[in-house]
C-alpha cells in the first residue's frame, strides 16, 4: 500500500500554524539540551580556574551562572510542556476521528462482511489501531526531528571547540547507533514471545472462566491446572529470555559508552595539558556523550515503529476500503405505513448466498398480505433464517427481488425500510444494560409505559416485576440471569414495541415451555392483527395457528399452502406431522 | 507499629510466596549492597583527571582520599590511569546491577506465576454462584494484573528501600567525609521531592483511572455493538451509536489532555527542584573553591552525587506510597485466596464404584436449596430413581428443573436435605467420581473454541481418535463432522456460531457419551431443533441412555413419554402432573 500516510494524513492534517509552532518548540528544546552543560564550563573556565581568591565580584558571577542552570532547565522544560500538550491534543482528535470513522463505516457494512471476521479483530482496530495516525507523528516524525537537531547542534559546538574530541564522539556514536539497531530486533522478538505465551494463559484463564460449570460438571480443573502449569513455565523461560536480552543490550551499550567517555578522557586530557582545551570545554565533552544515547536510542527505533504503524494503518485502511455494504440509493424514497397496518411483502425468484458459487436459496417467490401469517417450516439449513433476513437489507439477493408495500426495497430508503420491520432473532441478544433499555433498544424515545405494555403483551412483565429492581433491573452478561424463556420473551417484546408493519419471528418459542408458549402465541395472534407476519416454528401448535405454510428445502420452496391443504398433500409437512404426533421417544426411551 | 503489624498479618497470604523465593534472598542483598558502591566510586575518576592531571592541587580539603592512593606522578600517565579506572568501574557497575536485576526478577516473575497458578485453580474450583457474582473480565484482570502485587509487595516493602539505604550508606558516607556541610545541603531538597511525588501521584493516579474508565466504556460500546451487527442493522441503531461514540471520544480526549499536562507539571516541579538543588551545590561549592576548602574535581563529584542522592532519599520517603498503591490489588488477590463459595471435598471421601455402560441408583431426600439465602428455589424435593431409570421432569420456565439436576453434579450443595448416589451421600463421595459418574448434556451446549475433537474429549482429554471418532457416530455426529473442512480437527467458531443449534447439540450428546458415566442429565436436549433433527437427537439420547439412569428436563410431552417416571415441578416443589397442561 503505497501512500498510506498520506492517505492517514487527510484523517489527522494538523493546521500549518500548529506545526510550525510545534517544529519552533522542538528546535528550542534541542538549543537547550546542547546549552545545559555550559553554565558549569563558565564557572569553571571564567570563575574558578582564575586566580584572586574569594571577592565579591567572583562570588556574583558564580550566583548567576548557578542561577543560569535553572533557567535553561525552566526555558527547555516549558518548551516541552506545550510541545506535548499541542501534540497530545492533536494526536488524540486523529486517534478519535479516525476510531469514528471506522467505526461508523463497520456499523454499516454488511453481515456477510461481519461473519467472516471476529468481533475482537474489528474491536481492535477501532480502539487500538486507529492510533496509527498519532503514532506517525508521536513516534516517528517528532522523535526524529528532535534526535536530528540535537544531534547535528551538538556535533557543531563540537567541532568548534576541538575537532578530533569530535570525530572521536563520533567514533562511539555510529558503533553506538549500529548496536542499538542490532539489538533491537531480537529484543523485540524475545518481547513478543513472551506476549505471546502470555496471551495463550490469558486465552486459557479466560475460556475456563466463562465456563465453568461445564468445567466442574466434567471434572475438567486437574487437566486445566496441569496446561496452566506448563504454560505459565514457558511463561517464566521467556520471561527470562527477555530480561537476558535486554541485560545484554544494557552491558554493552555500556562498555561502549564507557570505552568512549575513556578516550574523550585521554585525548581530552591531553589537549588540556597542550593548552588547546580548557578544562570546562572537557566537561561539556564529557557531558555531551553522555547526552549522545537518547537520541540515538530514538533513531534506531524508528524504522520498527514505522513498520508496526504501518501495519495498523493498512489494518484501519482495509476496513475503510471495504465497500461489503448494501447501499442506499441517491434518490431512495421514503416508505410510509401507517401504525398497525401491514404491507404486502413479494419475494420475487430470490437467489441468494453467503459464498460465491454456492446459493443458499435458489428462485424462491413468495407473498404475504396485510393482515397474513406465513409459516416457513423444513430442515435445519433449509435457508428459512437467510430468506427472512433480505427483509430488513442485512443482504441484498444475487437475483431476483424483494418488494414491501410493491416498492423494490432496494429503492427505499434503509432507515425507513428497517422501521417498518421488527425481528424476533433465533438466539435473542441482549445487552447489559436494564431491562427497560433492553425492549427500547429499538426505539430509544419509547415511555415507560409503552416499554410495560409491550412487556406484558409478550408475557414478560410478570417476570419483569419479580425482578429486584423491575425495569431498572441490568441484565448480566449475555443476559446470564434470565432462562432462555424469559430472554426470549424480552427479545418479542422488543420487537413488539417497534410497532412495524411486518413482523419477523425466527422460532419465537422454541425455548418456551408449552405454558408459555400459549400465551405468548396468543399474544402474538392479537399484535399481529392488520400486520403481515412470517414465522419460522418448528413446533405444531405455533404452524397450525398460520394462514399459509411454506415449506422450505435446499433453498427452494417445495410446498405452499394452508394447513388443511398440506395436511394429506403427501408431501415433507405431512411426514412432518407425522413425526410430531408420533413421536422418536415412541421409540423406548432408557 | 500496631498498625504495621495488622497489615502485615494482611499481606500474609502473599508474602507466603515470597518466602518461597527464599535463596535468592542473600544474592539479591549482597548484589544491591556492593552496587551502590560502584555508584559512589564512579565519578572519581574524574577527580583524579582535573585535581591531580589537569589543575593540581593547591586547596587544603579535610580529608584528602586520593593522598592514599597510589598514583603516579606524570600527568601524561595520570590520564591514562584516569581513563583505565573509569572504564572499569563503569563496567563493573553495569555488571553487578544486571546480575542483580537477573536474581530479583526471576525470583519476582515465580512468585507472580505461583500466585497465578493457584487463583487460577480456586477460581474454577468455586461455585457458579460466585462466578455469577463476578465478569469474567474482572476475574482475568485479577489473575493477570493484580497477581503482581505479590512482587511490588516485596520490591516495596524491602528490595527498593534496602537499595536505597546501601546508595545513601554509600555516597553519603564519602560525600560526608568530603565536606559534610555540603552534603547536608544535598539532602535538603530529598522531602520536598517525596512531597511532590506523593501530591501528584495521587492525583495522577485518578486522573488515570477516570480515563480507564473512559476508556474501557469506549471499548464495551465497539465490542458490544460490533458483536451483534444484524441486531444493529435492523433496529437502526447506528446513529445513536455513533454519537455515543463521539460523546465518549470527546471526553477521552479533554480527559487525556488534562492527564497530559498534570504529568508534565510534575515533571516540571520535581525537574525544578532539583536543578535548583544542583544550583544551590554549585554556588556553595563554588565559594569554597574560592577559598581552598575544595577543589574543582571534588565539585565536580558531589553534582554526580547530589542526583544519586537526592533519588535515593525521596524513593525511601516513597516507600509507604508504593505500597499504599497496591493495597486494592492485594485485597482483589486475598479476597479469591479466601472465598469459600465452594463444596469441599470430605477428607475420608469414599470412592464410588459402577460398572462400564450401567447406572446407579439416584435419590433426593427433603433437599431444599437456594442460591442466595432466603430465597429457595427447591423446597422439600423428594425423588428417587432406580439403576437403569428413566426419569422425565417436567414443569414451567423457572420452576428449579436445571437447579435441581445441578445438585446431582455437586455444582452446589443442597441447604438441608441430601443427594444420594447409589445409597451415599454425594458430600461423604469424592469429588472427582461425583463428577465422572454424572455426564450433562446442558441446555445451551457450550462449546468452546477449540477442535471438533478437543470439545467432544472435553471431560476426558486422554480419550483416543478413535474413542471419540465412535461417540460422534453414536451421536449421529460423525456424518456432518465428516462434511468440516478439517473433519474432527476443524476449530469452532467463538459460542460454536458455525454450527446449527442441532449440530451443537449433538456433539454436546458425544461428549457426554465419551464419559461412560452412570448418570445422565439431558436438559431439554431438543428443544431449538426441527423435527428431523429433533429425530436424529432423541435416537443418539436413546443409545446414551441405553441401561444407564437417566434424568431428562422436556417441555413436550411426547419427548418423554417414554420415560420410567414423570415428575412434575413447579415453584420449586413436585407436584402431580395435570394431564391436560402439558398436551401438544
Amino acid at each position: 500500500m503505497r501512500f498510506w500516510w498520506l492517505r492517514l494524513l487527510r484523517y489527522a492534517r494538523p493546521s500549518i500554524r500548529t506545526l510550525a509552532f510545534i517544529l519552533a518548540l522542538v528546535l528550542l528544546g534541542s538549543a537547550v539540551t546542547a546549552l545545559a552543560p555550559w553554565p558549569m564550563k563558565w564557572l569553571v573556565d571564567r570563575v574558578l580556574r582564575q586566580p584572586g581568591g574569594i571577592t565579591h565580584a567572583r562570588i556574583v558571577q558564580a550566583a548567576w551562572l548557578a542561577a543560569a542552570t535553572v533557567a535553561i532547565f525552566l526555558i527547555g522544560q516549558l518548551a516541552l510542556i506545550a510541545r506535548n500538550y499541542l501534540l497530545n491534543g492533536f494526536g488524540n482528535r486523529a486517534t478519535y476521528t479516525l476510531g469514528a470513522r471506522l467505526f461508523d463505516h463497520l456499523q454499516a457494512l454488511s453481515v456477510l462482511f461481519h461473519t467472516k471476521r471476529a468481533a475482537a479483530d474489528l474491536v481492535r482496530r477501532v480502539t487500538t489501531d486507529s492510533a496509527c495516525a498519532r503514532e506517525l507523528l508521536l513516534s516517528v516524525v517528532i522523535p526524529v526531528a528532535t534526535s536530528v537537531t540535537t544531534l547535528v547542534i551538538m556535533f557543531a559546538v563540537m567541532l568548534r571547540m576541538d575537532w578530533a574530541l569530535a570525530l572521536i564522539s563520533i567514533a562511539v556514536v555510529v558503533p553506538l547507533g549500529l548496536l542499538i539497531k542490532a539489538s533491537y530486533v531480537p529484543m523485540s522478538k524475545r518481547a513478543r514471545e513472551q506476549q505471546e505465551t502470555e496471551t495463550e494463559l490469558m486465552t486459557l484463564a479466560e475460556r475456563t472462566l466463562s465456563s465453568v460449570p461445564v468445567v466442574q460438571m466434567f471434572g475438567r480443573e486437574k487437566y486445566n491446572d496441569e496446561v496452566f502449569a506448563a504454560t505459565s513455565q514457558r511463561a517464566i523461560l521467556a520471561y527470562v529470555a527477555t530480561i537476558l536480552a535486554q541485560l545484554q543490550f544494557k552491558i554493552r551499550t555500556g562498555t561502549v559508552t564507557a570505552v568512549g567517555t575513556a578516550a574523550i578522557m585521554t585525548v581530552g586530557g591531553l589537549h588540556v595539558l597542550d593548552g588547546t582545551l580548557s578544562l570546562g570545554g572537557l566537561l561539556v565533552f564529557l557531558a555531551y556523550l553522555g547526552s549522545l544515547y537518547t537520541p540515538l536510542e530514538a533513531l534506531a527505533y524508528v524504522s520498527t515503529t514505522l513498520s508496526s504503524t504501518r501495519a495498523n494503518a493498512e489494518r484501519v485502511l482495509e476496513v475503510l476500503d471495504s465497500t461489503e455494504q448494501v447501499r442506499e440509493k441517491p434518490d431512495a424514497r421514503p416508505l410510509s405505513a401507517g401504525h398497525g397496518e401491514g404491507l404486502i411483502v413479494t419475494f420475487e425468484d430470490v437467489t441468494f448466498g453467503y459464498e460465491k458459487d454456492q446459493p443458499v436459496l435458489r428462485g424462491v417467490s413468495l407473498q404475504a398480505r396485510p393482515g397474513e401469517m406465513v409459516a416457513l417450516i423444513g430442515p435445519t439449513g433449509a435457508g428459512k433464517s437467510t430468506l427472512l433476513s433480505l427483509l430488513p437489507r442485512l443482504f441484498d439477493p444475487w437475483e431476483g427481488r424483494v418488494c414491501l408495500g410493491g416498492i423494490d426495497i432496494r429503492d427505499l430508503r434503509i432507515a425507513d425500510l428497517r422501521q417498518a420491520v421488527a425481528v424476533v432473532p433465533q438466539e435473542p441478544v441482549l445487552l447489559p444494560v436494564s431491562v427497560a433499555e433492553n425492549i427500547g433498544y429499538g426505539r430509544p424515545d419509547a415511555s415507560r409505559k409503552e416499554i410495560e405494555a409491550a412487556a406484558q403483551a409478550a408475557h414478560a412483565s410478570e417476570f419483569i416485576d419479580r425482578m429486584p429492581l423491575g425495569y431498572a433491573t441490568l441484565i448480566g452478561e449475555r443476559g446470564a440471569t434470565l432462562s432462555a424463556g424469559q430472554r426470549q420473551r424480552i427479545a418479542i417484546a422488543r420487537a413488539l414495541l417497534r410497532n412495524a408493519a411486518v413482523l419477523v419471528l425466527d422460532e419465537p418459542t422454541s425455548a418456551l415451555d408449552a405454558e408459555s408458549e400459549k400465551s405468548v402465541m396468543e399474544a402474538l395472534a392479537k399484535l399481529r392483527q392488520g400486520r403481515t407476519c412470517f414465522v419460522i416454528a418448528h413446533r405444531l401448535s405455533t404452524i397450525k395457528a398460520a394462514d399459509r405454510i411454506v415449506v422450505i428445502e435446499n433453498g427452494r420452496v417445495v410446498e405452499c399452502g394452508t394447513p388443511l391443504q398440506l395436511a394429506g398433500s403427501g408431501g415433507l409437512y405431512q411426514r412432518f406431522l407425522e413425526l410430531q404426533t408420533t413421536p422418536a421417544g415412541s421409540a423406548r426411551v432408557g | 507499629m500496631n498498625g504495621f503489624s495488622a497489615k502485615l498479618q494482611e499481606w500474609r497470604p502473599l508474602l507466603k510466596y515470597a518466602a518461597r523465593q527464599w535463596r535468592a534472598l542473600p544474592a539479591i542483598l549482597v548484589l544491591t549492597t556492593v552496587g551502590p558502591l560502584f555508584t559512589s566510586l564512579a565519578p572519581w575518576p574524574l577527580k583524579i583527571l582535573v585535581d591531580r592531571a589537569l589543575v593540581g592541587t593547591n586547596t587544603r580539603e579535610a580529608v584528602s582520599l586520593l593522598d592514599r592512593l597510589p598514583l603516579p606522578a606524570d600527568k601524561k600517565q595520570l590520564i591514562l590511569v584516569a581513563a583505565g579506572a573509569s572504564v572499569v568501574l563503569f563496567v563493573l557497575g553495569i555488571l553487578l546491577e544486571a546480575a542483580s536485576t537477573w536474581v530479583w526478577s526471576l525470583a519476582g516473575q515465580r512468585m507472580v506465576r505461583e500466585l497465578a497458578f493457584d487463583l487460577f485453580a480456586k477460581l474454577q474450583r468455586l461455585n457458579p454462584t460466585f462466578h455469577h457474582k463476578h465478569t469474567v473480565g474482572d476475574l482475568l484482570s485479577r489473575l493477570t494484573g493484580d497477581a503482581w502485587s505479590a512482587y511490588t509487595l516485596v520490591d516495596g516493602l524491602l528490595i527498593t528501600p534496602w537499595q536505597n539505604v546501601a546508595t545513601l550508606v554509600w555516597v553519603g558516607a564519602l560525600a560526608w567525609m568530603m565536606d559534610w556541610k555540603l552534603t547536608l545541603l544535598s539532602l535538603a531538597l530529598a522531602p520536598a521531592l517525596a512531597f511532590t511525588a506523593r501530591s501528584f501521584g495521587r492525583r495522577i493516579k485518578r486522573r488515570a483511572k477516570q480515563g480507564r474508565q473512559n476508556e474501557s466504556k469506549l471499548f464495551s460500546l465497539v465490542h458490544q455493538t460490533l458483536t451483534i451487527i444484524p441486531i444493529v442493522q435492523t433496529f437502526g441503531t447506528q446513529t445513536r451509536n455513533r454519537e455515543q461514540f463521539e460523546q465518549l471520544a470527546d471526553s477521552a480526549i479533554s480527559i487525556s489532555q488534562r492527564q497530559s499536562l498534570l504529568k508534565n507539571t510534575y515533571s516540571l516541579v520535581t525537574g525544578v527542584l532539583t536543578t535548583t538543588g544542583v544550583a544551590i551545590v554549585l554556588f556553595v561549592g563554588a565559594r569554597r573553591v574560592m577559598t581552598g576548602a575544595l577543589s574543582i574535581g571534588s565539585l565536580l563529584v558531589f553534582v554526580a552525587y547530589l542526583k544519586s542522592m537526592q533519588a535515593a532519599a525521596s524513593g525511601l520517603l516513597q516507600t509507604h506510597g508504593a505500597i499504599k498503591s497496591i493495597e486494592a490489588s492485594v485485597e482483589r488477590v486475598t479476597e479469591i485466596l479466601n472465598a469459600t463459595e465452594q463444596v469441599q471435598e470430605r477428607p475420608d471421601a469414599k470412592r464410588l464404584d459402577w460398572r462400564s455402560g450401567q447406572g446407579i441408583a439416584v435419590r433426593f431426600e427433603n433437599v431444599t436449596f437456594g442460591y442466595d439465602k432466603d430465597r429457595a428455589v427447591l423446597h422439600k424435593v423428594n425423588l428417587q430413581a432406580s439403576a437403569g431409570e428413566t426419569v422425565a421432569i417436567v414443569g414451567p420456565t423457572g420452576a428449579g428443573k436445571s437447579t435441581l439436576l445441578s445438585l446431582l453434579s455437586r455444582l452446589f450443595d443442597p441447604s438441608e436435605g441430601k443427594v444420594m448416589l447409589g445409597g451415599v451421600d454425594v458430600r461423604d463421595l469424592r469429588l472427582e467420581d461425583v463428577r465422572k459418574a454424572v455426564a450433562v448434556v446442558p441446555q445451551e451446549p457450550l462449546l468452546l473454541p477449540i477442535s471438533v475433537a478437543d470439545n467432544i474429549a472435553y471431560g476426558r482429554p486422554d480419550a483416543t481418535r478413535a474413542e471419540i471418532m465412535a461417540a460422534a457416530e453414536t451421536a449421529h455426529a460423525s456424518e456432518f463432522i465428516e462434511r468440516m473442512p478439517q473433519k474432527y480437527d476443524t476449530i469452532i467458531g467463538e459460542r460454536g456460531a458455525t454450527l446449527s443449534a442441532g449440530q451443537r447439540q449433538r456433539i454436546a450428546i458425544a461428549r457426554a457419551i465419551i464419559r461412560d458415566a452412570a448418570v445422565l442429565v439431558l436438559d431439554e436436549p431438543t428443544s431449538a431443533l426441527d423435527a428431523e433433527s429433533e429425530k436424529l437427537v432423541m435416537d443418539a439420547v436413546r443409545r446414551l441412555c441405553a441401561g444407564r439412569t437417566c434424568f431428562m428436563i422436556a417441555h413436550r410431552l411426547w419427548t418423554v413419554q417414554a420415560a420410567d417416571q414423570i415428575i412434575s415441578l413447579e415453584h420449586g416443589r413436585v407436584v402431580e402432573p395435570v394431564a391436560g397442561a402439558v398436551a401438544t
